[in-house]
């Protein structure tokens, strides 16, 4: 399966529509994560909070590859996109293991594939180098097999790299 | 000078970034202020306390390798001010993560220090804490025991009309094991506090629990086991691939 998860307006999805198996739009109307963990030790891949994010988890958890376009924020996700990401531990169980050499949760849903992050906005160098490692963490947190991030400074270019 | 340490944990309380955010503040000298940033109700208190400010301490947890998505729209509004202002203010980060290695909390120190780039203030380092749920449970269970040996100590009073010395120096042994597993924690903790007194650059450095990851490993599953079994959650599909709605 492929997942897009934009924090741009609803005709960029529109337009992407025909590419992917999904398009999860950060329109940021929901809530942050509280820390409460019961996605875990409550409602298994479920949220206590009955907005859109309710079950996002179970949504990414079927991604093979998954595609985030976000707002460059100092080398890190837009609000709206971490957002999603927070809501989303459910993708991985309680129980912790061992990848890449460091602690970890176990995978509810197994392996994934790809984690690509088209990042627009204006990007410092310092920044570049934190998005590199970030996604390359992520990847390992959420047992993706590989990480690629991408600077596309003009926003017009994006909907093309996003094909 | 003033310090306002600010407690990024979503939790309402009992959050290991209060904790270590109070700990720190304990030994440190000046004007002390501790805010909590949960919600977006929170960003106008916390910057007005910012704005008289001489050091600010962030304190908060690690969530997916970053900065708690709530902390974010707080940070933009900080920039912004100090970008009008100039404030001559020195930022130092403590970061919690539920794995042990504290290393984790890398990527987060640096989104961090790229807010204060932007923002023209000076990143004065972090640390870097693996461990953060066991060390916040270690210092609930320890204030609990301290608790009880005093109940004990006081029962003995009442019943037998003798001071006893064995609550207390159970309670003495038992805070000997959790500053054993929290010497790291501890030391690295009071060289920072060293350093934001002196408003001197700290560093990046990471600690953890002082446990080898394959045991800590197991406590952490037990623990979740416990938790899953109490919440129900263990007999809810667990473990199980969840399939949405629609
Ligand atoms: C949404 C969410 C994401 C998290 N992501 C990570 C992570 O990527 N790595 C990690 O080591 N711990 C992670 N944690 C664990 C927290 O960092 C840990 O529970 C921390 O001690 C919470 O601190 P607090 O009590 O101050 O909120 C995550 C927790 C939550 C709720």
């Amino acid at each position: 399966m492929r997942i897009l998860i934009h924090d741009r307006n609803e005709e960029f999805g529109q337009a992407l529509k025909e590419k992917y198996d999904r398009i999860i739009r950060a329109d940021g109307k929901y809530a942050p994560c509280q820390g409460c963990f019961h996605c875990w030790t409550k409602h298994p891949a479920a949220c206590g909070m009955k907005d859109s994010l309710h079950e996002i988890c179970r949504v990414i958890g079927q991604a093979d590859d998954l595609v985030i376009v976000t707002e460059n924020w100092y080398g890190g996700y837009s609000p709206a996109v971490k957002n999603i990401l927070d809501r989303s531990i459910g993708t991985s169980t309680p129980m912790s293991t061992y990848r890449a050499g460091e602690m970890h949760h176990t995978l509810r849903y197994g392996r994934h594939s790809s984690w690509s992050v088209l990042v627009y906005g204006e990007t410092a160098e310092n920044e570049k180098k934190t998005w590199k490692l970030l996604a390359e963490k992520n990847a390992i947190n959420d047992g993706f097999r590989s990480s690629e991030v991408s600077f596309i400074p003009d926003t017009e270019e994006l909907e093309a790299r996003a094909q | 000078m003033k310090t306002v340490f600010i407690d990024c944990s979503p939790k309402k309380r009992l959050s290991a970034s209060g904790f270590i955010a109070g700990f720190t503040a304990a030994f440190v000298a000046g004007k002390k202020k501790k805010e909590k940033l949960r919600t977006k109700a929170d960003y106008g208190r916390v910057l007005e306390a910012v704005k008289d400010a001489d050091s600010v301490v962030f304190s908060m947890p690690l969530y997916v390798d970053g900065v708690p998505s709530h902390v974010l729209p707080f940070l933009r509004e900080m920039e912004l001010y100090c970008k009008e202002s100039n404030p001559a203010l020195n930022v130092y980060v403590i970061a919690n993560n539920g794995f042990i290695e504290g290393r984790q909390n890398e990527p987060l120190m640096q989104v961090m220090e790229n807010f204060c780039a932007r923002s023209g203030i000076s990143w004065r380092g972090g640390l870097g804490i693996g461990g953060g749920v066991m060390m916040n449970v270690m210092r609930i269970m320890l204030t609990v025991f301290f608790g009880l040996a005093i109940l004990n100590t006081i029962l003995a009073v009442v019943r037998e009309g003798s001071f006893q010395a064995g609550p207390l120096l159970g309670f003495g042994k038992q805070a000997l094991e959790v500053l054993f597993f929290g010497c790291g924690i501890v030391a690295f903790d009071l060289w920072l506090a060293f350093c934001i007194n002196r408003q001197k650059p700290f560093g990046k450095r990471y600690t953890r629990v002082m446990l080898p990851s394959f045991v800590f490993i197991l406590f952490a599953d037990i623990f979740f086991v416990i938790a899953s079994f109490f919440q129900g959650g263990m007999f809810r599909g667990w473990l199980a691939k969840k399939k949405p709605a629609d």
